[in-house]
């Protein structure tokens, strides 16, 4: 890819991500694409997804940042925001979308996401259902789910 | 056309029945022969079933109330102008702020007023207008952009009232990427996503490309109109008028300066008698059954007597076929025309569905019968007449621009006639659009009067065929008779007594129509009075019995044959001997 005439945010941008990585988070460019991110994130403690190490996908268009970047779960995860295909309801994904926000503050508010479920704006409808009408159960599933998929082996 | 057609027309307007024959005195046989009080009626009247004395006070307020204004471009800018100057000046704030908060109250001046008055902080917050700055930088030489992160100078980097810096080629792609996503752009905040400044016109002009200049400009033009309750842009296609409504209780209908006529309540053409809900619930049905429609939509049928087919070409419903059978049919009911407006042999009318069914009149009848079920072949009867009005309106609306664009130049020329003077021509056709107009949406009104309302069916089917008939008159006289003199190749001494049946017809026929609507508007309340033996003063005390005009009124008075002694006559069909209301008798 074009990686010669990268916007000099997306390098400073990068740079920092390597130098001064968030707690629990990391992200690193692909090496053939540099608009192309592998991430890790830690589920955070007092979470059901506590334990799980998730890896997540994250691309900046061409648009970027004028533009939100393309964001998406490779992990399986059990959450009423997040559907099978791993796409992510999240507002700064979408409307809310500033160019004075950054990679490192989208992925914060992924991370906080997870331990803060929210079923009121779901995107998978029948987890969405499942958290509200049985949380305790529900809850048990995203454990469940976080042991089956997420345990970093 | 055969010369048969043209004789059987050229004696209509002499012998047209008493509901049309309103050109000469008709008012004022009333006045020496039933001695109602008349109030300044001037324009003719033919026995129509309705209390216009009782109602003039409505009716004038109809007429002359016109209840909302079409604005061109220029109009809209500088009443926008207007406001934002009103709002500016009475709060003390830039235009551009005054700009942001009408957006936001939709343009309403008194909101903004209101809210203004009642909590100036808190509008202030929600709206983004903030007195002081949040974002002190540092007064170093250079700063860092937030969004590309570049160091620049000062003077290369912008704020909105906030503070927050950013680059300008920053703030140029962060407003083009907004304004290329659509009118949210009008409400654009700082980059910044703790802050909520506005970001308002003057830093788009100052930012922006000029491509994306003009499109805020027209998204902000756009918003004045369609984010604003009073006002919405006609519905035509590729009309840039706009229409402002003030409330009122006139009619809903509007005519824009492009001359297409719409309802403002739900913007579908303008559909006086029926009300909104109805045509709602009728355009609904014609979609759910537009599949079982598609055989009626057709547009040939077979000669009743020859069985050629045969296209409708003209606009009125009056056909003949082809030589050698030159049948002449009615396009409708495929009856005999003989049979349609006839004095003898009973009155019976393409309209009345009932009759026809009842006597199994046609074999299309037949063939539907057996086809389809009951509401289904009810809903085709007055689908198809719909249908057929529209398409017949339609044909007129082309016909009346190319009378304008070519025939009335060839018509002055061999007429020897100025152009001034056959204005009676447009005026016809214009007329003649109008009716086909109301006239179609009679059918949807038929189709939902109940059933079990038998008298007010009976009297609307009644009004609906004079109305039905009236039309076909003048249509004929405007097309047929007309294309007479069109292709003369002398100017016709004839001519005059044209224009004076044809502007007579037009006015009959305005008159009627304009009588009919208020009738059905009304929802046929002289029926429901049962006029003849009603003590006055009824339900609505508006109507204070037996105001409903002898339905005979004629110019020959009581004498005439189509006269009843009661005076609920317009309910009753001609064929029969004896009132349906009151079981009077005619003479
Ligand atoms: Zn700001
Ligand atoms: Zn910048
Ligand atoms: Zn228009
Ligand atoms: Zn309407
Ligand atoms: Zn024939
Ligand atoms: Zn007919
Ligand atoms: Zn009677």
């Amino acid at each position: 890819m074009a990686n010669s005439n990268l916007p000099r945010r997306i390098i400073k941008e990068t740079q920092r991500l390597l130098s001064e990585p968030a707690p629990g988070i990391s992200a690193s460019p692909s090496e053939d694409n540099m608009r192309y991110f592998n991430v890790m994130i830690l589920g955070p403690t007092q979470s059901p997804y506590e334990g799980g190490v998730f890896k997540l996908e994250l691309f900046l268009p061409e648009e970027y940042p004028m533009a939100a970047p393309k964001v998406r779960f490779l992990t399986k995860i059990y959450h009423p925001n997040i559907d099978k295909l791993g796409r992510i309801c999240l507002d700064i994904l979408k409307d809310k979308w500033s160019p004075a926000l950054q990679i490192r503050t989208v992925l914060l508010s992924i991370q906080a996401l997870l331990s803060a479920p929210n079923p009121d704006d779901p995107l998978s409808d029948n987890i969405a259902k499942h958290w509200k009408t049985n949380e305790a159960e529900a809850v048990e599933t995203a454990k469940e789910w976080t042991r089956l998929y997420a345990s970093g082996a | 056309m055969d010369s048969e057609d043209d004789m059987h027309d050229a004696n209509d307007v002499e012998s047209q029945d008493d509901f049309y024959s309103g050109d000469t005195g008709v008012a004022s046989d009333y006045d020496d022969g039933g001695g109602y009080e008349e109030e300044e009626e001037d324009d003719g009247d033919y026995c129509f079933g309705d209390h216009e004395s009782d109602d003039s006070e409505d009716i004038t307020s109809h007429r002359q109330q016109q209840n909302y204004t079409i604005l061109g471009e220029v109009d809209i800018c500088q009443r926008q102008d207007d406001d934002i100057s009103m709002v500016s000046t009475v709060l003390s704030i830039s235009r551009v702020g005054a700009s942001i908060l009408l957006r936001h109250y939709n343009w309403s001046v008194s909101k903004v007023h209101d809210a203004w008055f009642a909590d100036e902080e808190s509008v202030r917050r929600t709206v983004g207008l903030l007195e002081k700055p949040v974002n002190r930088p540092l007064n170093a030489g250079e700063l860092t952009c937030g969004i590309c992160f570049e160091n620049y100078p000062r003077n290369r980097m912008n704020s909105a009232s906030c503070g927050h810096q950013f680059c300008n080629a920053c703030w140029r792609g962060y407003i083009g990427t907004s304004i290329n996503d659509g009118p949210g752009c009008l409400m654009l905040r700082c980059p910044d996503p703790s802050c909520g400044a506005a970001i308002g016109q003057d830093m788009i002009n100052l930012l922006a490309t000029d491509e994306d200049k003009e499109k805020y400009n027209r998204y902000l033009l756009r918003s004045y109109i369609e984010d604003n309750k009073k006002t919405k842009w006609c519905p035509a296609p590729g009309c840039e008028f706009a229409v402002e409504f003030a409330a009122g209780d006139g009619s809903y209908d509007v005519s824009c300066t492009c001359s297409y006529n719409f309802c403002w309540n739900c913007t579908e053409e303008a559909h006086r008698p029926v009300d909104c809900s109805t045509v709602s619930k009728w355009i609904l049905k014609n979609s759910a059954e537009s599949e079982n429609m598609n055989w009626i939509l057709a547009n040939s049928k077979p000669c009743p007597k020859c069985k050629r087919p045969i296209e409708k070409n003209q606009g009125c419903m009056h056909i003949t076929c082809s030589p050698p059978c030159k049948f002449e049919f009615c396009w409708l009911c495929l009856g005999a025309w003989s049979d349609h407006g006839e004095r003898t042999g009973g009155f019976y009318s393409c309209n009345r569905y009932e009759t026809a069914k009842q006597e199994g009149v046609y074999d299309e009848a037949e063939r539907r019968r057996e086809m389809a079920k009951n509401s289904l072949e009810r809903y085709t009867h007055y689908y198809e007449r719909w249908a057929t009005n529209q398409a017949s309106r339609q044909k007129a609306l082309s016909d009346l621009q190319q009378m304008q664009t070519v025939q009335l130049e060839k018509l002055s020329d061999k007429q020897s006639q100025p152009e001034s003077q056959l204005k009676f021509i447009t005026e016809a056709w214009l007329q003649i659009v109008e009716c086909r107009r109301v006239l179609k949406w009679t059918y949807a009104y038929g189709y939902y009067l109940p059933e079990h309302e038998t008298a007010k069916k009976q009297f609307f089917e009644y009004l609906q065929g004079e109305a039905e008939a009236g039309l076909e008159r003048l249509h004929k006289c405007a097309e047929k008779e007309l294309q007479v003199f069109l292709d003369a190749e002398t100017p016709s001494k004839d001519f005059n007594e044209f224009r004076t049946k044809l502007a007579g017809l037009t006015s009959v026929t305005r008159n009627y129509f304009e009588n009919l609507v208020r009738a059905l508007e009304n929802g046929l309340e002289d029926v429901n009075q049962g006029s003849c033996s009603k003590t006055p003063g009824g339900k609505s005390g508006k109507n204070k019995g037996g105001k409903t005009k002898d339905g005979g009124g004629s110019k020959s008075g009581l004498d005439d044959p189509s006269c009843w002694s009661c005076r609920c006559s317009p309910a009753n069909p001609r064929s029969k001997k004896t009132c349906g209301q009151c079981n009077g008798h005619r003479p």
